[in-house]
């Protein structure tokens, strides 16, 4: 360093500095196109639809009313701060569970029993904020919430349960890999209207319906599938379960299996290509060591693939929270709006209400549960993540 | 690790700030126009040459040429183009209609959502009365009456008397001032459609004209397969669940949905209560199901398989077709069964609205509007679209066409007895909530209830949507 400094011309010092500004300023200017782009096309819109969010828009300005229309979706202020309250106790449940592992044996049992006393306690905030919220609030869009969290828990897991498996099965050297991949692939780049339409189809309640006459086959049904608002455990299991255990309506699992069916291809494809960058030295040398297939896959492929299962299940849930083309093509009025997830809601509260400012705040509640969901994810999974 | 973690959040909140909000940012374009440009155009009357007769006396259409949104395809929009060429072709004021399909009338009216006030809209829009409600929200409509009633440009008092009343009154609303928002070009009616073979089989002569004759024929249906049936199953009705069909059965009743002096919703009535609860009592006994497929029940009833089905007139030549392609038997239209001593038929159909331009290009709008509604144009534009003319003299011109049609002539003569749906702000979202209650009552919902509740919320909607006005 000493030599160097010594070898700069006169004033060099002074040349370099320069030199390293011109060539910030020439990097800044590089990616100044992109900062404006994402800045008029992303970021002005959103910060527009904050705006829109705190005044009376119908159709044309009104006035200004803060938070107004927040509180018309969520009801009760009280009740949502239970509500997030709740959430957090669980977050503190979590912990606290964790740290019970690095205890001393005896401490170990008194942590995890505090742990369960918090998750009890999460439990009841969460449930009674909701309830709260629900009496005072919009029903419609605080359920589209609890419907869309349905679709996603039914379609998230087995789509990437469902993706893994086949992913392995392909990356095993058979016989016409390439065309199942293909195969698989084309749910994902078929439109989706199209698509949607012939689900409709499928899973019509007409005794003639495809899933319909599939299943006389093993003596079930005929139901009502996209037609049938009760919840798919009552029609199918005959479980009278009240509240959220209810689960989804049968309409809604309808479109579950079209989400899954769709999404199952892509996620296949990019498990092949993480997949392909794991090692082979790796199974060669567990081999050797005498592992089996299901321990090739344990403790090789599952955790070398997580960083892959984190990003596809970060955007699957992300995804499924947004997903609105099919659900609007295939919901059907028989369903009864059991099938209205926070999108379709926002949808239908801007262009058939024309509530524009009350649109956009459903959507920035949606946006802030999308988040915290997000947060939640990356704290509890990435820390799963192995990066080999 | 503290810095990565904050960059983590940061860059999450980002990445998802732009995957959630981005596409709902999109609202913002619609609604941006009207908050720029509140009043960047010239309101008709404010701008036309002032004068107590006539504010349009010395405006001076020609030359302009005029943007037409609509909606038709195929072999409407061929033989719209043809009557907007020969009125290019012929009118003294040199005036140029340029029509543009902008979709179906969904489309279209998101489309103008978001060009409301500003220099992007068209001069003439297709437009239903709630949709053009919506629009005048933003104070974006003419109000056509002073164009109407223009000594110079307007009306004779025998022309207007040419218009069937109903068609003639719809586009007058009482919500915003007895204005005039549009005008009529065409109309079609709710009308139930029956197999006239299949009742012949099952002993009876004649369509049914009450609700109880109705549900009789329908059950027995059920029982008795028509014979020329190329389908499976045998149904009495089915039901496309659906707000104008709500409509259709209360208005049969003897009610109304909507109380146009206390502008509030109806769907309480005693009427209302006692059409669903007769839905509801023929879903009970087997008599009736749900549409499944979008027209379904055209399908259906062209395989001989579905005995009733009540839909719009303008679906005539796909029935037609459907009996066809399917089971070929003689078939017609009628009055939906009533318990009043007339039918009472819903009318509906979208009119033409006029965004507010400039007064030259308005009262060229005008023109073409007037030159439309003509009786000779009128029955032109009526055998190739298959919906109704709104001019009584227009019928003349149709002898041909009525014969050759015998179901459109029957319905036809049912539009004297016509009544419409409230022409409100916001009433496609109160749709919504219609066909949500409907379906809950054919699966059995207690009607009185779904009713009450369906009617505060399509009050609270119409509250909602008219605070911007006080």
């Amino acid at each position: 360093m000493t030599a160097s400094s010594a070898t700069l011309p006169r004033g060099g010092r002074k040349h370099f500095r320069w030199l390293a500004i011109q060539e910030q300023i020439t990097g800044y200017l590089f990616i100044l196109p992109a900062v404006l782009l994402i800045t008029i096309f992303g970021l002005f819109p959103i910060g527009y639809a904050f705006y829109m969010s705190l005044h009376r828009w119908r159709v044309r300005k009104g006035g200004f009313i803060g938070l107004a229309n927040y509180e018309k979706a969520i009801g009760d202020w009280t009740g949502a701060l239970i509500w997030i309250a709740g959430f957090a106790l669980l977050a503190l449940a979590y912990y606290v569970w964790n740290n019970a592992f690095k205890e001393e044996s005896d401490r170990r049992l008194i942590a995890k029993l505090l742990a369960a006393l918090i998750l009890i306690a999460a439990g009841l905030a969460i449930s009674s904020g909701w309830e709260r919220m629900l009496e005072a609030g919009d029903e419609d869009f605080l359920n589209s919430l609890r419907i869309t969290l349905y679709y996603a828990l039914g379609t998230v897991p087995v789509e990437i349960g469902l993706a893994l498996l086949l992913a392995y099965i392909l990356f095993q050297q058979i016989r016409g890999q390439e065309l199942f991949r293909m195969i698989y692939f084309l749910p994902y780049i078929t439109p989706v209207v199209a698509t949607a339409v012939v689900f409709r189809t499928i899973f019509s309640p007409r005794e003639t319906s495809l899933i319909n006459q599939l299943l006389s086959l093993v003596g079930l049904g005929p139901y009502k599938w996209l037609f049938e608002p009760k919840p798919f455990t009552q029609v199918m299991f005959g479980w009278s379960l009240e509240g959220f255990l209810a689960g989804p309506s049968m309409a809604l699992v309808s479109i579950i299996f079209y989400g899954i069916w769709t999404y199952v291809g892509y996620n296949t494809v990019i498990f092949l290509a993480g997949l392909g960058s794991i090692p082979s030295e790796l199974y060669e040398a567990a081999e050797i060591d005498g592992a089996n297939g299901w321990q090739l896959f344990r403790h090789i492929t599952l955790p070398l693939l997580s960083p892959v299962t984190f990003y596809l299940s970060l955007i699957a849930f992300i995804g499924t929270f947004k997903a609105f083309n099919h659900i609007y093509v295939m919901r059907m009025p028989s369903a009864q709006g059991t099938v209205d997830t926070a999108s379709v809601t926002i949808f239908d509260t801007f262009y058939k209400a024309n509530q524009y400012g009350y649109a956009t705040a459903e959507a920035f509640l949606l946006f802030l549960v999308i988040l915290g969901l997000t947060l939640a994810q990356n704290k509890v999974f990435g820390e799963r993540v192995f990066y080999g | 690790m503290r810095g990565k973690r904050v960059w983590l959040l940061v860059v999450l909140t980002v990445a998802a700030l732009v995957l959630t909000a981005c596409p709902q940012a999109a609202p913002a374009q619609p609604a941006e126009a009207p908050a720029e440009k509140p009043a960047a155009e010239a309101p008709a009357k404010e701008a036309a040459p002032e004068g107590p007769e006539d504010p349009w006396a010395d405006v001076d259409p020609s030359g302009q040429t005029i943007i037409f949104w609509h909606q038709h395809s195929r072999q409407r929009e061929e033989a719209l183009n043809e009557i907007i060429q020969e009125f290019n072709d012929t009118n003294e004021y040199n005036i140029t209609v340029v029509a543009e399909y902008q979709g179906h009338y969904g489309d279209i009216f998101n489309k103008m959502l978001a060009v409301l006030n500003t220099e992007d809209v068209p001069d003439l829009v297709v437009a239903y009365q709630n949709q053009a409600a919506t629009y005048q929200l933003a104070d974006a409509l003419v109000d056509m009456t002073s164009l109407v009633e223009s000594p110079k440009w307007g009306l004779t008092e025998e022309e207007k008397a040419d218009f069937f009343p109903a068609f003639f009154k719809q586009d007058i609303f009482p919500t915003f001032g007895n204005a005039r928002l549009g005008f009529p070009p065409n109309r079609s009616m709710e009308v139930m459609y029956y197999n006239i073979e299949w009742l012949k089989e099952l002993g009876y002569d004649g369509p049914p004209t009450t609700p109880d004759e109705f549900k009789e024929m329908a059950c027995k249906a059920v029982q008795q397969p028509f014979s020329k049936a190329t389908a499976e199953g045998s149904m009495g009705y089915e039901l496309s669940i659906d707000a104008s069909r709500f409509a259709s059965w209360t208005f049969a009743f003897g009610g109304d949905i909507f109380d146009y002096e206390k502008n509030q919703y109806t769907y309480n009535s005693e009427a209302a209560i006692a059409a669903m609860n007769f839905i509801q009592d023929l879903f009970n006994n087997g008599c009736a199901s749900v549409v499944t497929e979008r027209y379904g029940d055209q399908t259906d009833f062209g395989a001989g398989r579905l005995l009733f089905t009540v839909g719009s007139s303008s679906g005539l030549p796909y029935y037609r077709a459907a009996v066809g392609e399917g089971a070929q038997f003689d078939w017609s239209v009628a009055a939906i069964p009533h318990v009043t001593p007339d039918p009472v038929m819903n009318i509906y159909g979208a009119s033409v609205s006029m965004p507010k331009t400039t007064p030259e290009r308005e009262l060229a709008t005008w023109i073409f509007v007037k030159y439309f509604t003509s009786p000779d144009v009128q029955a032109k534009w009526a055998m190739v679209s298959n919906y109704f003319p709104v001019r009584k003299s227009a019928a003349e011109k149709l002898t041909d066409y009525f014969e050759a049609n015998p179901a459109y002539k029957t319905a036809f003569e049912l539009l004297p007895y016509g009544k419409y749906e409230p022409p409100v702000p916001g009433y496609d979202f109160v749709r919504d909530k219609v066909r949500e209650a409907m379906a809950a009552i054919a699966d059995g919902a207690d009607v009185q209830s779904t009713l009450d509740q369906l009617t505060e919320e399509a009050n609270q909607i119409l509250a909602e949507q008219m605070a911007e006005l006080k």
